[in-house]
């Protein structure tokens, strides 16, 4: 105990509250202007929900800024977003269609919403047949396909793979489950089991060339339970919904109880494999300053994905499945892990770093997850208060 | 060479974080111009493949789309091919359509659609009709499609 009093310092980046209140300013105002769209709701229930959305986006950033610390007010608005996404788009299915499962018709008439999880399957059928395999509506609509292209190939920019923790509806499930229990139940996970993921990308990318049809999106996406699914009308679909309803529990739900690891999102998703080599091209990085590291490896026990390994820390920088989701630089003792620029020494302006990253992927998931946060405010209010959410 | 570097490394970081509004406030207009930039369209598999041919019966419509057997590289032996009937609040209760989509003259199958019971019955004319897949009620109107074997 005494040596952690010893070795353990405050956050470099922790700053005053008027500082704090200075520096988060600019979010606050680009979040007014963003999430109000320029005009304030005549309605009651909108003018509430954008007002919660808006105060509890904004207090979480002034907190990270005033606290110095990133990952548990991320994780607070990541993982409210998740719950909240499900709430709306269930609610949503439930208004279009009376249930959670994907009718012949929305599939024959391309009105199945797209989702990010598609896109490593799309790339080569359109690279050879400039069509995409899915049956969603290219432009216009409720998740466009070229709508949520152009969202990931800006969050590929903006923040890498940062996307899984910063941006991704379905993350925040993986996170809460992983954050239950205080200590992990298994331990030790090996590490061979990191390359599952870029198995799983390579089959699927191979089987959906190959037939031309979304293999994981049949087959194997967990996050079906949570959102839409085929109805059971053949063995086939029997067979596909064991299967995803199987995968839910176990790489949503038990395994990151048991593991305190984010399993899904670190040891299957296919999208989250690929988004890792955009973490290449992306001016944010997580560093390890080697003269400050005293090797504990509490950043390698703490790595939610797996991410920090003994290799990683010689080298100064996690591999490549990074999420930026904060969670090593907040744990080190001795601040030696922080949010860093490419092509910057590890050293110095640490803070200005971590604003700019921090400003960048908070954004990215305030505009892009407010407008969920509301409808799904708004849908548990009128649960509340007519007993109906539709 | 560190200091340009350094200076790189911050001004990719401000592009970084420039891209995140941008992306959103355009995302209708950046949408539209990766659409018609790559030319994407969605794949016949799932949208049925173009209309080839539309025969008017007067109060409702009879919709042919082209045979899809297209793979990645090449054909696929296997297609279907997806006849629609529309609209909807025009149809009779039975109707008896006569094929004809490779337009040799001949037909190639004939399908009845009962509207009222909602089921459809295929008769095959020629070796690569092989049978139905679904028949589905949409909001327009109703499609099926019809399995299809590739021979040249």
């Amino acid at each position: 105990m005494k040596e952690k009093h010893e070795t353990e310092k405050a956050p470099p980046s922790q700053q005053s509250l008027v500082k704090s209140f200075l520096i988060a300013l600019p979010m606050m105002a680009l979040t007014l202007i963003i999430m109000s769209g320029g005009r304030i709701p005549s309605e009651p229930l909108n003018l509430l929900t954008l007002a919660v959305t808006y105060l509890f986006f904004n207090i979480m950033f002034f907190l990270m800024i005033h606290a110095g610390k990133t990952d548990r007010y991320r994780a607070t608005v990541f993982i409210t977003y998740s719950f909240l996404f499900v709430v709306s788009f269930i609610t949503h299915m439930f208004e279009a269609r009376g249930s959670m499962s994907l009718s012949q018709e929305k599939i024959i008439l391309c009105e199945v919403p797209f989702c990010h999880l598609v896109i490593p399957m799309t790339l080569i059928p359109a690279a050879f047949t400039k069509t995409i395999i899915f049956p969603g509506s290219i432009i216009g609509g409720y998740a466009s396909i070229a709508s949520m292209f152009v969202i990931w190939i800006g969050a590929s920019l903006s923040m890498g793979r940062g996307w899984c923790s910063w941006g991704c509806f379905f993350g925040g499930l993986d996170d809460a489950f992983s954050r239950i229990r205080k200590k992990p139940f298994i331990k030790n996970i090996d590490r061979r089991w990191t390359y599952m993921p870029w198995a799983i990308l390579l089959a699927v990318v191979l089987t959906a060339a190959a037939f031309l049809s979304p293999t994981y999106c049949s087959w194997l996406c967990p996050f079906k339970a949570v959102t839409e699914f085929e109805a059971v009308t053949s063995f086939k679909i029997l067979v596909q919904t064991i299967i995803f309803i199987s995968l839910f529990i176990a790489l949503v739900i038990v395994l990151p109880i048991l593991t305190k690891r984010r399993i899904q999102c670190a040891l299957f998703c296919p999208f989250g494999a690929m988004q890792g080599m955009t973490n290449k091209i992306n001016a944010f990085e997580i560093r390890i300053d080697s003269d400050k590291c005293k090797n504990c490896k509490l950043c390698v026990r703490e790595c939610p994905t797996l991410s920090m390994t003994e290799e990683s820390l010689k080298e100064g920088r996690p591999l490549m499945s990074c999420m930026k989701c904060g969670t090593c630089v907040d744990a080190c003792p001795r601040n030696a892990i922080t949010f860093n620029i490419r092509g910057t020494p590890v050293s110095g302006s640490g803070n200005l770093k971590r604003l700019l990253f921090l400003y960048t992927a908070f954004l990215f998931l305030a505009i892009f997850s407010s407008h969920m946060i509301q409808d799904g405010l708004s849908r548990i209010i009128k649960l509340i208060t007519t007993g109906s959410m539709i | 060479m560190n200091s340009l570097k350094k200076i790189s490394g911050y001004a990719w970081a401000i592009v970084c974080f420039s891209i995140v509004p941008v992306m959103f406030i355009g995302n209708h207009y950046f949408s539209a111009r990766l659409v018609s930039a790559t030319g994407v369209t969605v794949s016949p598999w799932y949208s049925g493949g173009e209309v080839i041919r539309t025969v008017n019966h007067g109060t409702y419509k009879t919709i042919i789309h082209r045979p899809v057997f297209d793979g990645l590289i090449g054909k696929r032996e296997d297609g279907f091919i997806q006849v629609e009937w529309m609209p909807v609040t025009a149809l009779p209760r039975v109707i008896e359509d006569k094929i004809d989509f490779n337009g040799d003259g001949k037909e190639d199958f004939t399908f009845r659609l009962d509207t009222a019971a909602g089921t459809g019955t295929l008769t095959a004319h020629s070796s690569s009709v092989i049978g139905m897949i679904r028949l589905v009620k949409v909001k327009d109107g109703w499609v099926t499609r019809i399995q299809l074997q590739n021979i040249p």
